[in-house]
């Protein structure tokens, strides 16, 4: 199906990008064949790398004149293969534009190109005392523009939302080589709010070249509670309280035996050892937050917490952090083999879900470990399992998926953070409706009607779907060399 | 009253059978006020319309039925009785509600479990939701909460063919396929009919004191105003008052009493030369004011640090005309004109070329001749190509954002 590019178009792009801006050789293509959902494959014909919005217009000029499809992909970090090549594309990395292009520190403001790396948001701003807010577990790897397309959250979206939150202009370039910006610096922006259906779209309206981001003040204070309970329903119940009584904490995660065990004997947090362990966070002004935080003691005592642990220095907060950020990766040591999941509840059904799925597992004979964003319903179920024993992994992504649909089916969501990407595009269906479905395409027809800004993601097609052939998760080249385990 | 044409009293006789006839009547401009009771009868509604050709605007509670400029419609959806709170999980911090409920209706149901939705648009005793959402009003808690884009999790839609349409979700966190919500937030009900709506939740505050610094001119509330945006200070709202004699800076704070957060304010006050005193915070915050009849009344975006010397030129702009603006610190400046339709033309061309704004004329006084939106050409060829993949036949909100749809 893929149809090599012609040797007039492909020298049309090398003048576009320049020599070390264009890469044909296949063992280099090699490195742009997958993202961090390893289980798929496809080299891409080409892949290129813009230094400039210029360039990507260009670049995207050739493609729609010989309708050849195209991937944008920043660091390749997406867990749902949204930067998965597809046949017959082309690639446009976007590493090479890594500027900080303005920081506005009265307006709260920084303005960035998109292979800048998300920590480096806060790095750039922190000594003037303040931070980039999104902070997904990739954070130390993972770029902007990928967060973008992906609309990233991370622990602390539940206080301070979503990227989308957080991008207040773009460049974009469209599907057709037109230059538009959508949102704007200043906050209204008349007419439909383009930026808001662009940021999560998975890279199927156009390239991002150009993003201004709201900054915000570092709190004054920042304290973290572990508490270790007998039962994750006791954790779980503690976490409705704490929303019950008002409090809004920065992060609220809960961590079972497992995944414990994993972060031990990866990064060594010097976790205690339970059932289950609940992190909270809280931020804001000193006076403020040791108020709330007896509170939030109170609470999680009354519902059996035996060992409550705060942590109140920087260097206790990291660690306590790095052992969860690490949980993904941590799950190597538990098993060869393992697939992340993404599902959302509402945070009510915590209990009656996760019966569910343990039972789910024991059928299965396969164990699952479980990691959540307790505050927002969002489950990160961790399906181990064995590559080598047969038949096993068919189980394991079979599972996977059927835990989306229990998720769906208790009023949640088959994707609270990682997107749909390819691996989850059948699952779409399960979600939404046909009519639902066909109201998003129209957006798509819109800004894309030739098909051609990473196709067949997202949405469910026939092909892809007859077969069910989703997904499995196998260890990411950095993860694998080691690197991900400082996130 | 203009009397409807044939067409349309055909239409109100078909129209009668799908929704009962005393939901259908006459409104004084020609238009058929057509009272649906459910998502399901306005989804019958608009495949009629499209077939017949009808132009169809939706409705709520009418308190910004002028905003966006657009022509008087074929039918005129009113959905003041789709006006029900459907759900309040209140552990989970969500809530959906139907798009005819008015807000006030809405935040005393989740105020019996302390919560609300974070924002406080204009004319909350009549206004709806579906109204609020599609004219994507907000007032001051925007400073601590965000606006509408960042509250609404989930809707339900029904297209000019009668598709119905679900987008988003009933949790807070979710990213599975567009945002749609999003899309229709501040569309002005001309891509679909919003009919219900899910809302993310917030806990009311506890504890709530406002301030208030009065000066004779905004720039001398400058200091002030930037110090408080980069300080730790927990401030629900941060608002600018000016008038032509004097200004005023209202600072709510949200902070526990033990914080004593008030009395940190008071001493940046004083840095700055200023006096704080307490105020009560209804009035403050209370924009209604700027919409007395025959103002004109138009929304201005400004980069934050120059609320306060925008809100000062704006007095010198024109000083024929009676100006007030309310201002929110993060730049978005409320703002009535009352006087000659000619010069308050001239005032708004004027804020237009001079300053680095966006203004909307979302209400034009009377002789007032100005575009209601000015969108670069770009951004309005995808907005053009949406709304014919939305509306093909172009009976959604005649006249806004389109002028030939």
């Amino acid at each position: 199906m893929a149809t090599p590019l012609t040797q007039a178009v492909l020298s049309e792009l090398r003048r576009i990008v320049g020599e070390r801006g264009l890469i044909t050789a296949a063992n280099q293509l090699q490195t742009y064949e997958c993202d961090g959902l390893t289980a798929f494959r496809v080299p891409p014909i080409a892949v290129l790398l813009p230094e400039s919005t210029e360039q990507v217009q260009k670049i995207l000029r050739v493609c729609h004149r010989e309708r050849i499809p195209f991937v944008a992909r920043g660091s390749g970090t997406g867990l749902s293969g949204g930067a998965l090549p597809t046949e017959g594309s082309v690639v446009l990395s976007l590493s090479r534009m890594n500027r900080i292009l303005n920081i506005d520190i009265p307006n709260q403001q920084i303005t960035v190109q998109p292979g800048v790396i998300n920590s480096n948001v806060t790095a750039a701003v922190a000594p003037q005392g303040y931070f980039y807010a999104p902070d997904p577990s990739s954070q130390t790897v993972c770029s902007i523009g990928g967060n973008v397309a992906e609309n990233a959250g991370g622990a602390h979206c539940l206080k301070y939302g979503f990227t989308v939150t957080h991008v207040l202009e773009m460049t974009v370039v469209l599907p057709d080589g037109e230059i538009v910006t959508l949102g704007s610096k200043l906050p209204n922006t008349p007419g439909y709010d383009l930026a808001g259906v662009f940021i999560g779209s998975e890279g199927t309206l156009g390239v991002a070249t150009e993003m201004t981001l709201r900054i915000m003040r570092k709190p004054e204070t920042v304290q973290v509670i572990l508490a270790a309970f007998d039962t994750i329903s006791s954790a779980a119940q503690s976490v409705s309280d704490v929303i019950a009584s008002g409090q809004l904490p920065a992060a609220m995660e809960i961590m079972d035996r497992l995944s414990i065990e994993a972060a031990e004997l990866s990064v060594h947090p010097n976790y205690p050892a339970c059932e289950a362990l609940l992190l909270i966070e809280l931020d804001g002004p000193q006076a403020e937050v040791d108020i709330q935080m007896s509170v939030v003691i109170d609470i999680c005592k009354k519902n059996g917490a035996w060992e409550t642990r705060l942590a109140v220095d920087e260097n206790a907060r990291f660690l306590v952090w790095k052992g969860r950020k690490a949980a993904f990766a941590a799950a190597g040591r538990l098993s060869p083999n393992y697939i992340v999941q993404d599902g959302v509840i509402p945070r009510t059904a915590l209990p009656v879900v996760l019966e569910k799925l343990n039972a789910m597992a024991a059928a299965e004979n396969l164990r699952v470990t479980n990691v959540f964003h307790a505050g927002d319903g969002n489950l990160h179920p961790i399906v181990l399992y064995d590559r080598n024993h047969h038949g096993e992994e068919e189980r394991a992504i079979d599972l996977s998926l059927r835990i989306l649909d229990v998720c769906v089916e208790a009023g949640g969501s088959i994707t609270g953070e990682h997107g749909v990407g390819r691996e989850k595009q059948c699952s779409m269906s399960y979600m939404f409706a046909d009519p639902d479905l066909e109201t998003m395409q129209r957006v798509r027809r819109a800004f894309d009607p030739f098909n051609l800004s990473n196709p067949e993601k997202l949405f469910p097609t026939p092909r892809l779907c007859g077969e069910r052939s989703r997904g499995a998760y196998a260890p990411h080249p950095v993860e694998a060399s080691g690197i991900a385990e400082v996130f | 009253m203009i009397s409807p044409s044939s067409a349309t009293l055909r239409a109100a006789e078909d129209l009668a059978l799908v929704v009962g006839g005393e939901f259908v009547s006459p409104d004084a401009d020609g238009a058929i006020a057509v009272l649906p009771e459910n998502t399901q009868q306005i989804s019958v509604i608009f495949r009629y319309a499209t077939k017949n050709g009808l132009t169809v605007d939706p409705r709520g509670g009418g308190t910004k039925q002028r905003w966006g400029s657009g022509a008087v419609p074929d039918v005129r959806l009113r959905l003041t009785r789709l006006d029900r709170v459907l759900d309040h999980p209140w552990q989970d911090l969500t809530c959906t509600v139907q798009a005819g409920c008015t807000w006030a209706s809405l935040q005393q149901n989740l105020a019996k479990h302390g919560q609300f939705v974070a924002l406080d648009p204009l004319f909350s005793d009549r206004a709806t939701v579906g109204g609020i959402i599609a004219t994507n009003d907000s007032g001051s808690l925007r400073q601590r909460y965000g606006s509408l884009r960042d509250l609404v999790i989930g809707m339900t839609l029904v297209l000019p063919d009668g598709t119905i349409a679900r987008t988003g979700g009933r949790v807070v966190k979710n990213v599975a396929g567009y945002d749609l919500s999003k899309l229709m937030t501040g569309s002005m009900g001309t891509l679909a009919v919003i009919t219900e709506a899910n809302f993310r939740l917030h806990a009311l505050p506890q504890y709530s004191r406002t301030f208030t610094v009065t000066a004779s001119d905004a720039i001398r509330l400058a200091p002030l105003l930037a110090a408080v945006r980069g300080s730790h200070l927990l401030v629900q709202s941060l608002q600018l008052r000016r008038n032509k004699t004097e200004a005023h800076l209202d600072i709510c704070l949200i902070s526990h009493t033990a914080a004593q957060q008030d009395a940190l304010l008071a001493g940046m006050a004083r840095d700055k030369g200023l006096a704080l005193q307490e105020a009560s915070a209804a009035p403050c915050f209370k924009r209604e004011t700027l919409l007395i009849d025959g103002s004109t009344f138009i929304r201005v975006s400004t980069l934050p640090t120059n609320t306060c010397a925008f809100a000062d030129e704006l007095q010198r702009v024109a000083p024929r005309i009676d100006i007030a603006s309310i201002s929110q610190g993060i730049g978005l400046h409320d703002v009535s004109l009352r006087g000659p339709g000619g010069e308050i033309t001239d005032a708004i061309n004027q804020i237009r070329s001079k300053y680095s704004t966006t203004v909307t004329v979302l209400q034009p006084g009377p002789a007032v001749d100005a575009t209601a939106f000015t969108i670069p050409a770009a951004v309005m060829s995808v907005m053009r190509a949406i709304k014919h993949n939305f509306d093909p036949g172009g009976i959604l909100g005649p006249g806004k954002f389109f002028a030939s749809a």
